[in-house]
């Protein structure tokens, strides 16, 4: 399977580490389920035209971070995780865009309430979760 | 393919210098290029970029030092390693009176290994006219033909000098993909001076920088790009900020409340650990290639 990934060459994060928040990100979010078939290297290469080392860098890193697993010799498989981990990844990654938004709040100087109060608005008028 | 000639490393320089009449090209240049990596040689206009590749194509001899290019001296270089090597200089010299079809088959007849499949498929994706004569060729017309006569044969080691300066960026990017393709298929050494970066960065894992001749950066792209960054640096009480001083800040500019900082660092967490000791907010941001480049060339022992 072809993870729709979009890599920026050119914002200074280096290739490989796009390459693996993007599938850890798919992951969390259920597109890429558990037992999915990764692209090969040579495949993923050509369709992203990006050097062959910098996609089996993010596979072998996803490989050892337990994301990937190698099933029958060569093909790159999604691990299945326990129940639960998809969540706390889910959470990290919106841990992530969160700790960039507080640097920002406490740079303008916005007293912590306020931007909470800002937060919980942006997220109401932005489409409604689904219930759990 | 004998397989006395298989190397890991493509092409080394030990203490290479290169002496013109009236200046130095290269000052004892010592480099490493392992097998399988794409090296973007960088540097401004005179940096030796040049040099340095004709030396590795054994088209010149350093003027002391001693290199290797697939595992044989430069001085003896021979069929066996010149066949296996792919050029693509700046200005590239043809046979101007021939067309393009009889130039691909001229200047196959000397590689055992020329690919006519690739030749043909590349003739169409690189928009190539066969039946033209290169003397009527344009300028990123002559450009593609110096990359296919450049790749066709399969090299072990590809040497490109500006190949794509003069091509539309719609070639400029299937061009790439022939690079990128080569690479998988043949597992290719790719050395590519350039100064659009923009392109470099799309396919470089490691970036040697040339200054006055002189080697003054030597590593892998991701390190690069994970140890350069910019912080923004403000005091979330809103008192001035003081000059900052540390090894690894390379440059800073400073207003009352906020400083830029352009810092190169690998230690983990360092930008919060600033933060931290200083009590002020630090907003990273990773620099790309172009914005590197002028900072590769200012060498700062200090930071490493």
């Amino acid at each position: 399977m072809a993870p729709l990934l979009v890599i920026n060459p050119h914002n200074g994060v280096p290739a490989y580490r796009q390459i693996m928040d993007q599938i850890k990100l798919q992951i969390a979010t259920g597109v890429l389920p558990a037992g999915t078939e990764m692209t090969s290297t040579r495949g993923l290469s050509a369709e992203l035209t990006l050097n062959p080392m910098t996609i089996s860098k993010a596979y072998s890193l996803l490989e050892h971070e337990g994301v990937l697993e190698r099933r029958r010799g060569q093909t790159l498989v999604v691990r299945e995780r326990p129940a639960g981990h998809a969540e706390t990844s889910r959470l990290a990654h919106l841990r992530q865009h969160l700790t960039e938004a507080a640097a920002v709040a406490n740079q303008l100087g916005i007293p912590h309430p306020q931007a909470l109060k800002l937060f919980r608005e942006t997220l109401d008028s932005s489409k409604p979760c689904p219930p759990p | 393919m004998s397989p006395t000639l298989t190397t890991t490393i493509a092409f080394t320089a030990d203490h290479v210098t290169k002496d013109y009449p009236g200046h130095t090209a290269l000052d004892d240049v010592t480099l490493e290029i392992p097998s399988g990596h794409v090296v973007g040689l960088i540097g401004r206009n005179g940096a030796g970029k040049t040099t340095l590749l004709q030396i590795a194509a054994g088209l010149v001899l350093p003027t002391a030092g001693t290199c290797h290019t697939l595992g044989r001296r430069s001085d003896l270089l021979d069929a066996p390693e010149l066949t296996r090597l792919g050029l693509v200089m700046q200005e590239a010299r043809f046979i101007e009176w021939m067309t393009v079809a009889q130039h691909l088959e001229f200047t196959a007849s000397f590689y055992p290994r020329w690919d006519r499949d690739l030749q043909h498929r590349l003739v169409a994706e690189l928009e190539v006219s066969p039946k033209q004569k290169i003397a009527q060729l344009s300028t990123g017309d002559r450009q593609k033909v110096a990359i296919l006569l450049g790749v066709c044969h399969h090299p072990a080691l590809l040497l490109l000098d500006e190949p794509m300066s003069s091509l539309d960026p719609i070639v400029r990017k299937r061009m790439l993909a022939v690079l990128l393709e080569r690479l998988r298929e043949d597992g290719c050494t790719v050395v590519i001076s350039s100064h659009l970066l923009d392109d470099v960065e799309k396919i470089v894992d490691w970036i040697v920088a040339l200054e006055a001749g002189r080697i003054v950066e030597n590593s892998a792209f991701d390190d690069l790009q994970e140890s350069f960054a910019e912080w923004t640096v403000t005091a979330p009480d809103g008192r001035p900020l003081p000059a900052f001083a540390a090894p690894f800040i390379l440059a800073q500019q400073r207003s009352e409340r906020l400083a830029r900082l352009t810092v190169r660092t690998r230690e983990p967490g360092a930008a919060e650990n600033f933060a931290a000791a200083h009590a002020v907010e630090v907003q990273a941001r990773r620099l790309n290639l172009d914005e590197m480049f002028p900072l590769l060339l200012t060498r700062n022992p200090a930071a490493r």
